[in-house]
This record gives structure tokens, C-alpha cells and sequence, in this order.
């Protein structure tokens, strides 16, 4: 058993077990995190509402898992790439982030150009 | 102090510490900063502020017109650079000295002198000052570079000569890797300096990284202030930074001090800034070999702030305004030890990505010896634009044990919620046996990071579900500045929901 006391601004006192542990909480529309002890835990939205409609994962898409620049496009629609291929070279914060192919495939759309800024979640070209 | 209004060419946590130091010292303070940063702290601590283009750091932080203009339209007499973006820019001290601006840092000559890593190398044998094996081909192609390669012995780094910070450096362990690496050092070290000349140097295994803090005046005074130990990096980034390094002897480290000052005295150096050195082995056997001077204030000065008592960013002010160094050489010493921890906002589950959004939650921590230098706040947007640095811990006691176990109780209470940051991680590595026996390398991070990442806690104590219990059933919004489904809202602050509020 547990008791919970709000602190205010994110902020609760939880006693358990005889042991106080100071807890923060705050979320946006995607998700809820937590905070205790220096580790932290994000909890996903139930909903997708805020997920572009057909761009989800997976069917052959390739995705930023981060927001970045596009600095070089190493394919193009129509050609055959294999698995593990560099496809897209991004850059953010600095640093070069190779995106590779998932799997072997025919090239099948381009959705970012160099020098695009890219958003996660969005797919950058597709793999048939 | 000479100088009366300064404008700051930089953003984020230097930003603020530099604008804290003007205002202990009665200086104004002028920000400058992008169309991404317009609601950053460095903005609204400043006593003015002028926006000085686009996100893209090279049409605004990187943009020596618009900030050279900046200064002239707020009437500012000197420039702190900061570290990064223009701070070791040749041209833009020179500029700054051609509109008659003092810039707060080592005179152009002295940056172009170390700024090419060929030149400094040659100046450093000349001053005596041991340097690694390498060397830089006038011939760039890929043929001369991989003769050069031989020549020097692998395993090899690739540099870019005009760089600093880690930033397009490679390793290559064999020839057969070299062309990769020539490759990215030449696209990172254009996209990032506008220069792709590289600098190729022999890899010694092991080394320990530790710089010697040095500072020149006007006066005829060049002194040094002791070492910093940064060996635990991660790719060329540095994650923490310490002093004193516990591999030197009071002979080493004497030794040290002089090949630092004589190196700055071989560029007719000015003002704060450190040079860099590789340690092979540890006592009074070590050796030291001179790597490259950082010609500007370092992240991690705050480590020196701590264990010497003094105010580096003071000095800087009050010896570029052409007053002595308020501090001497014999009168100096270490005491006690301070450890540095970088927050940088990277996912460490996930290679280190770098990690954008915006803080929904933000709590420093505080007590005796504890310090944090910091750049954001509840609310601020992190871009993807800039470096992922967000803040700096900086712990001070009498032992390094007690400074390390000060640094972990600390990062367990500083909370950042609503972007990932290496808090975790760094909890981990100050707790790893090799970093409690201070026997780490260079090498430690790059070999060690996914495993002292994956031994993090994967699932938080019990008390964290009966806090979401609670967060999710009663009354959400009077207690948490965001709630779930409700987009942008930041509570009960009463500053964002009372309308019409008049002070």
C-alpha cells in the first residue's frame, strides 16, 4: 500500500514500504514521463491521433528516427538496393546518421531531397 | 573593467554563464540569436537582445557580417566568442579588431598560428613542446594521403586541419580503411569549417586526454592553472572531466605546466586557453605528447573554476580590457577535486542518438558543492539545429571519491522530463569500477558506452506507478505542468493561465 501526496508542479511524495521517493510527472499529447531517482520512463499515448494517417511504420518505408538534415541521397527511384545499403546520409546535431536500407528492393518513391529537414515518423523513400 | 557592453556570439549554457559574469562585473550584456532560439534563456537573461538570422548556424551564429553589425547597431565595445561556432575563427578576431570591437580572446595571429594543426606542430618542436608522430601532405589527394598514411604507421586518425571538437575526426586501423575515413573527415570538415584540408597522426593506444588550463595577459604574464583530466570520451565527445588527473605525479605535472606555457608563449598568446596533451602510462614514467591548444574558453573550465578558486570568465573580461591577471602563478594551487558531467540531450538506449523536443519538466539540483551551468528551463524547445549539450554538473569535495559520490546523488535528483537525456547513462559510468578506480582511457567510452548503457535500470520502482496511479485519476491539471491529450499546456502556472494579470 502506498500513500501519494501532490507537490505541485509536476511533483509528487510517495510513500511506500516506510520509504519516501520524490516523483515527477509531466506529458504533451504523445506521451507521459516519469521521473524518479534519475531514471526516467516514457509511456506512450494510448491514442495515435497525433500519427500522420498511412505514414506509419513498417511496408517498406524508411524513416529519420530523429529530426534531421538530408546531406546526401545515395539511390534513386527505379534502382535496386540491397539490405544494410547506405540509402540516405542525414546529419543532425553535428554528427552524420547513415540510414540503411531495411531489406533488399526496387527503389519505389523518394519522399526528401537534400538538404530537406526531416521529421521521424515520416517515411524518406520506399522499398518494394 | 574597461569593457562597458558585450555582445555574446554565442547561445546556450556559455551564453548564460558568460552574461552572469558581465553582470558581477557591472558590464552590459547584448545576446544575439537565431529565429530557433528566440525564446532561449540565453535571450532573456541578457540585458538586450538582436536576432541575427535563420535557424542554420552558418546564416546566423556562424555569421560574421550580421554579428560584427550586431555589435555596431548596440553600441557594444568587446565580443565574447564563447566556444564553437565562431570562437576560433581567425577572421572573425580580426574583424572584430577592424571595427575597433575588443574580442575577448587571443589575438588573430595566435589563432591563425594554432588554428592550423600543421603550422602548430612545427611551432611546438620548434618551442621544444613534445608532439605526436603525424603529418599534413601540401598534396590532398587521396594517393598522397595514403602514402603520408604509411609514412606516419597505422593505426591512423584523420583530422581536419582546421577543426576542433572531435568533429570529422576517423580512425583507420589499416590502409584497407582509409579511403572511408578520408571521405568523411573531408564532407564533415567542410560542412563544418569550410575547409577540408586534413591532418593525418599516428593513434596512440590508451592515452590518457589531459589539457593544462593556461592564461596570458598584455603584461608580459603567461601562467598555467593545472590540469584537466577528460579521458572519458565518446567518439571525440567529452562526457566527463575532472581535476586533479589522478595518473600524474607532482613531476609530470610540473612538467606539463611549463610545455603548456612555453607553447603559449610560442604564439604570443592572450587571454584563457588550453592546450591539450596525450598521457602514455601513469607516475613519474608518463609520457606527454602535445595534441593541438583550444583557443578559447573550454566547456569543462568550471572543473578548474573549482578545484583552483578562480573566476576564469572574470579574468577573461578584465585582460582582454588590458588589466593584469588577477592572479599569479605562485599563489595558485589545487585543492580538493571537482568532477564535471556533461547533460547532453542523446538517447544512450539508442546509440546516443541526439534527442529534439521540448523540456516539459526541469529540476536542478543544489547543495554544497554542487554547481550546474545550463542553457534551458521548463519549457525550452531543443533543436536539432544546434550541439545536444543542455547543461553541465559540476561537483566539488575533498576527495574524488567524495566528488564522485556527490556527482551520482546529484544527477539522481536532477529531472529533465520530455526529451531523453544521458542522465542515466552518466549514473552508470560514475559508478563503473574502472571510473572508481580513475584507470580509464581514451578509448574506455568508445569500447565500454553500449554496455554501461544497457546495465541502466529498465524498469523504475514501484513508487513511480502509484505516482501515475494518481497523476492519471485525480485531478491531473491542478498537479502536472502537461497533461496527457491536452496539447501545449503547461498547467498551473499561474503566469501562462491568468488573464488580464497587471503587476
Amino acid at each position: 500500500v502506498s500513500d501519494v501526496r501532490p507537490l505541485g508542479d509536476g511533483w509528487y511524495l510517495v510513500t511506500e514500504g516506510g520509504r519516501q521517493w520524490r516523483v515527477a510527472i509531466a506529458g504533451d499529447t504523445t506521451a507521459t514521463w516519469v521521473f524518479v531517482d534519475g531514471q526516467v520512463m516514457r509511456i506512450e499515448a494510448p491514442t495515435g491521433r497525433d500519427r500522420p494517417p498511412g505514414k506509419g511504420r513498417g511496408d517498406g518505408g524508411v524513416m529519420s528516427p530523429m529530426p534531421a538534415s538530408v546531406v546526401a541521397i545515395r539511390t534513386a527511384v527505379g534502382q535496386t538496393v540491397n539490405e544494410g545499403d547506405t540509402v540516405i546520409l542525414l546529419e543532425a546535431m553535428k554528427m552524420e546518421l547513415p540510414i540503411r536500407a531495411p531489406r533488399s528492393g526496387r527503389v519505389t518513391a523518394l519522399h526528401c531531397a537534400k538538404g530537406d529537414l526531416v521529421q521521424p515518423g515520416v517515411n524518406l523513400l520506399e522499398i518494394e | 573593467v574597461t569593457i562597458r557592453r558585450l555582445l555574446i556570439a554565442n547561445r546556450g549554457e556559455i551564453a548564460v554563464r558568460v552574461i552572469r559574469a558581465c553582470r558581477e562585473l557591472g558590464i552590459s550584456t547584448v545576446a544575439v540569436y537565431s529565429a530557433a532560439d528566440a525564446d532561449a534563456r540565453h535571450v532573456r537573461e541578457a540585458d538586450a537582445a538582436v536576432a541575427i538570422g535563420p535557424a542554420s548556424a552558418r546564416e546566423s551564429y556562424l555569421n560574421i557580417d550580421r554579428i560584427i553589425a550586431a555589435a555596431r547597431e548596440t553600441g557594444s565595445d568587446a565580443v565574447h566568442p564563447g566556444y564553437g561556432f565562431l570562437s576560433e575563427r581567425a577572421p572573425f578576431a580580426r574583424a572584430c579588431e577592424e571595427a575597433g570591437l575588443i574580442f575577448v580572446g587571443p589575438p588573430a595571429s595566435a589563432l591563425e598560428k594554432m588554428g592550423s594543426k600543421i603550422g602548430a606542430r612545427a611551432l611546438m618542436r620548434g618551442a621544444k613542446v613534445p608532439v605526436v608522430p603525424g603529418e599534413a601532405p601540401p598534396d590532398q589527394s587521396d594517393k598522397a594521403l595514403s602514402e603520408a598514411a604509411t609514412r606516419v604507421g597505422y593505426p591512423i586518425l584523420v583530422k581536419p586541419s582546421a577543426g576542433g571538437g572531435g568533429i570529422g575526426m576517423k580512425a583507420a586501423q589499416s590502409a584497407a580503411d582509409l579511403p572511408d575515413a578520408l571521405n568523411a573527415a573531408r564532407r564533415e570538415a567542410k560542412a563544418s569549417f569550410g575547409d577540408d584540408t586534413l591532418y593525418l597522426e599516428r593513434l596512440i593506444e590508451r592515452p590518457r586526454h589531459v589539457e593544462i588550463q593556461v592564461f596570458a595577459d598584455t603584461h608580459g604574464n603567461t601562467m598555467h592553472l593545472f590540469e584537466r583530466e577528460c579521458s572519458a570520451q565518446r567518439r571525440h565527445q567529452k562526457t566527463i572531466e575532472e581535476s586533479p588527473c589522478m595518473a600524474l605525479s607532482a613531476a609530470v605535472r610540473g612538467r606539463m605546466g611549463a610545455a603548456a606555457v612555453a607553447a603559449a608563449q610560442a604564439v604570443g598568446y592572450r587571454n584563457a586557453g588550453t592546450c591539450e596533451f596525450l598521457l602514455e602510462g601513469s607516475g613519474d614514467d608518463a609520457r606527454f605528447y602535445f595534441l593541438e591548444m583550444n583557443t578559447r574558453l573550454q566547456v569543462e573550465h568550471p572543473v578548474t573554476e573549482a578545484v583552483v578558486g578562480v573566476d576564469l570568465v572574470h579574468a577573461q573580461l578584465r585582460v582582454a580590457g588590458g588589466e593584469p591577471l588577477p592572479f599569479a602563478q605562485g599563489l595558485i594551487s589545487q585543492r580538493g577535486h571537482a568532477i564535471e558531467c556533461r547533460i547532453y540531450a542523446e538517447d544512450p538506449a539508442r546509440q546516443f542518438l541526439p534527442q529534439a523536443g521540448t523540456i516539459l519538466l526541469y529540476h536542478e539540483p543544489r547543495g554544497p558543492g554542487i554547481r550546474v551551468d545550463s542553457g534551458v528551463g521548463q519549457g525550452s524547445v531543443v533543436s536539432v539545429h544546434y550541439d545536444p549539450l543542455l547543461a553541465k554538473l559540476i561537483v566539488s569535495a575533498e576527495t574524488r571519491d567524495a566528488a564522485r559520490r556527490r556527482a551520482i546523488i546529484a544527477l539522481r535528483n536532477f529531472a529533465v522530463l520530455g526529451i531523453r537525456t544521458n542522465i542515466p547513462f552518466l549514473l552508470q559510468l560514475l559508478d563503473h569500477p574502472d571510473f572508481v578506480n580513475a584507470s580509464i582511457d581514451t578509448g574506455f567510452l568508445d569500447r565500454e558506452a553500449s554496455a554501461i548503457a544497457a546495465a541502466a535500470p529498465t524498469e523504475l520502482p514501484a513508487a513511480a506507478t502509484a505516482a501515475l496511479e494518481f497523476h492519471r485519476t485525480d485531478g491531473t491539471r491542478h498537479h502536472a505542468p502537461g497533461t496527457p491529450g491536452t496539447p501545449g499546456t503547461f498547467g498551473t502556472d499561474p503566469f501562462q493561465s491568468l488573464k488580464g494579470f497587471r503587476v
